[in-house]
């Protein structure tokens, strides 16, 4: 499955780095970072990241 | 609290624990022009939308609302459930508890809750409706902020009195009187976890797979959620969703009354019901600040700002910003930058969906079958700061 965010309309919550913190992560200048292909075992945490994320940034597909 | 390096400083100064003081005065906008941030009786005050967005998830900063019964100098029941529970968590304790929670208040789940908003909301309007007039507050917003809540946790909306008198008491906590009102804080806070208590053990015995079942599952290994975790998030899905809610839909009906042909507009084009909630919570967001603390020394804005200040970031002060708001006044049909009635960061608010969808709906409904609406009478209002809103709110309407 491939992960994208907008980061047109991300406003940088970090909501989705505490719901699948293997999938997105902050850096020290506070960018967000995610794993652009993920396997089958980490599909569930990226549905929870994109459900938790207030602007609905996140698409999978 | 010692301010001393900003002292030095020429910033305005706003006595916001002063019950007359208002949000939304003259002082506020002349403050935000003379600096980006104003000093309190509780620390900063952060004034503009730039600097509200950039702090609201500055990594100097935490939640800082955990501390307000400590500033407000009180101790209790209420005050050991409000720094314990998953708004004033941080870090891996405030991660686990919030994924806990999330998915009892996905989106997905709005799709199958509106038909019972529209429901719920019919039901309010017809009780009252014929008179052609209410007291708002009494008859809407409560018992419909309180029956969202009802139908959250599965329970009979015939119980929503019960409720929503322990949340409005409750609520008195985060206004500016706080200490005051103690004695009134802590019975209703007692009478909120006996409910739940009450309620846990009831579920324990008939479980029901919704957000109560949902976490008394979890709680069966205690150390991905103690029993008291479990009490506590409870009693926050019942006191974070009622009063904020019910305030917020007073406050959408009064910036209504004063745009009369908005409310006429929303009528005819209910697709505008989103974007009216968005623009209501701009200019009128019952939260009028977000609470962060400094974790440690820290510069902004050339502004030395110490290891445990205060900063309240001003929502309304924020969104109605001459410098990123060229025409600010109420308009459901702008386009806008995203608003703060939230908050934002790793706190933005969990039920943000469910607010944002049942207050959809309410809307929607009630421009439909409410014309005209007009106050009829004293409007009975909360200190304007602190979390604000009416208490009562008589209307008449023309009705449709």
């Amino acid at each position: 499955m491939k992960v994208h965010v907008n980061m047109d309309i991300c406003l940088l919550h970090g909501q989705c780095v505490i719901a699948a913190p293997e999938i997105f992560s902050f850096d020290d200048s506070g960018d967000l970072h995610w794993v652009e292909v993920i396997d089958d075992s980490q599909v569930a945490d990226a549905e929870a990241a994109s459900d938790a994320c207030p602007e609905q940034a996140i698409i999978l597909g | 609290m010692t301010q001393d390096s900003l002292v030095a400083d020429n910033l305005p100064y706003l006595d916001i624990s002063d019950p007359g003081f208002s949000i939304r005065s003259s002082e506020v906008m002349n403050a935000r022009e003379a600096s980006w941030c104003a000093r309190t009786n509780y620390g900063l005050a952060v004034l503009r939308y730039d600097d509200v967005q950039k702090l609201l998830r500055h990594p100097k900063l935490r939640q800082g609302s955990y501390r307000w019964p400590a500033l407000n100098d009180v101790t209790g029941e209420f005050a050991r459930w409000w720094e314990s529970m998953l708004l004033s968590q941080e870090g891996d304790n405030h991660a686990r508890l919030r994924r806990m929670a999330n998915p009892a208040f996905s989106p997905k789940l709005i799709t199958t809750l509106a038909p019972k908003f529209t429901e719920l909301a019919t039901m309010l309007i017809d009780e009252f409706a014929p008179k052609g007039e209410c007291d708002f507050i009494a008859e809407f917003t409560e018992p419909y902020a309180t029956g969202v809540i009802c139908e959250l946790l599965g329970l009979p909306f015939e119980r929503w009195r019960e409720l929503a008198d322990i949340a409005a008491e409750m609520g008195l906590a985060l206004g500016v009187t706080f200490k005051k009102d103690l004695p009134t804080i802590e019975a209703a806070t007692k009478r909120l976890f006996d409910y739940v208590e009450e309620l846990v053990e009831a579920r324990r015995a008939a479980p029901k797979d919704d957000f109560i079942g949902m976490l008394i599952k979890a709680n069966e290994d205690k150390s991905q959620l103690s029993d008291q975790e479990l009490l506590d998030m409870i009693v926050l899905a019942i006191f974070g969703g009622i009063d904020t809610t019910r305030n917020q839909l007073g406050l959408a009906m009064a910036t209504f009354i004063e745009h009369p042909e908005q409310w006429a507009l929303l009528a005819e084009r209910p697709e505008l019901g989103r974007a009216a909630v968005e623009e209501v919570m701009r200019v009128r967001p019952t939260v009028t600040w977000v609470t962060r603390e400094a974790v440690e020394d820290f510069t902004y804005n050339d502004t030395p700002i110490e290891k445990g200040t205060t900063l309240h970031l001003f929502s309304q002060s924020a969104t109605s910003d001459p410098r990123v708001f060229d025409d600010a006044s109420f308009d459901i049909t702008a386009e806008r930058k995203p608003h703060f009635g939230f908050g934002g960061g790793a706190h933005h608010c969990l039920g943000h969906f469910i607010a944002r969808g049942d207050m959809t709906e309410a809307l929607k409904l009630l421009s439909q079958r409410l014309k005209n609406p007009r106050f009829n009478g004293e409007v009975e209002w909360l200190p304007d700061s602190g979390n604000t809103g009416a208490i009562r709110m008589p209307i008449a309407f023309d009705p449709a």
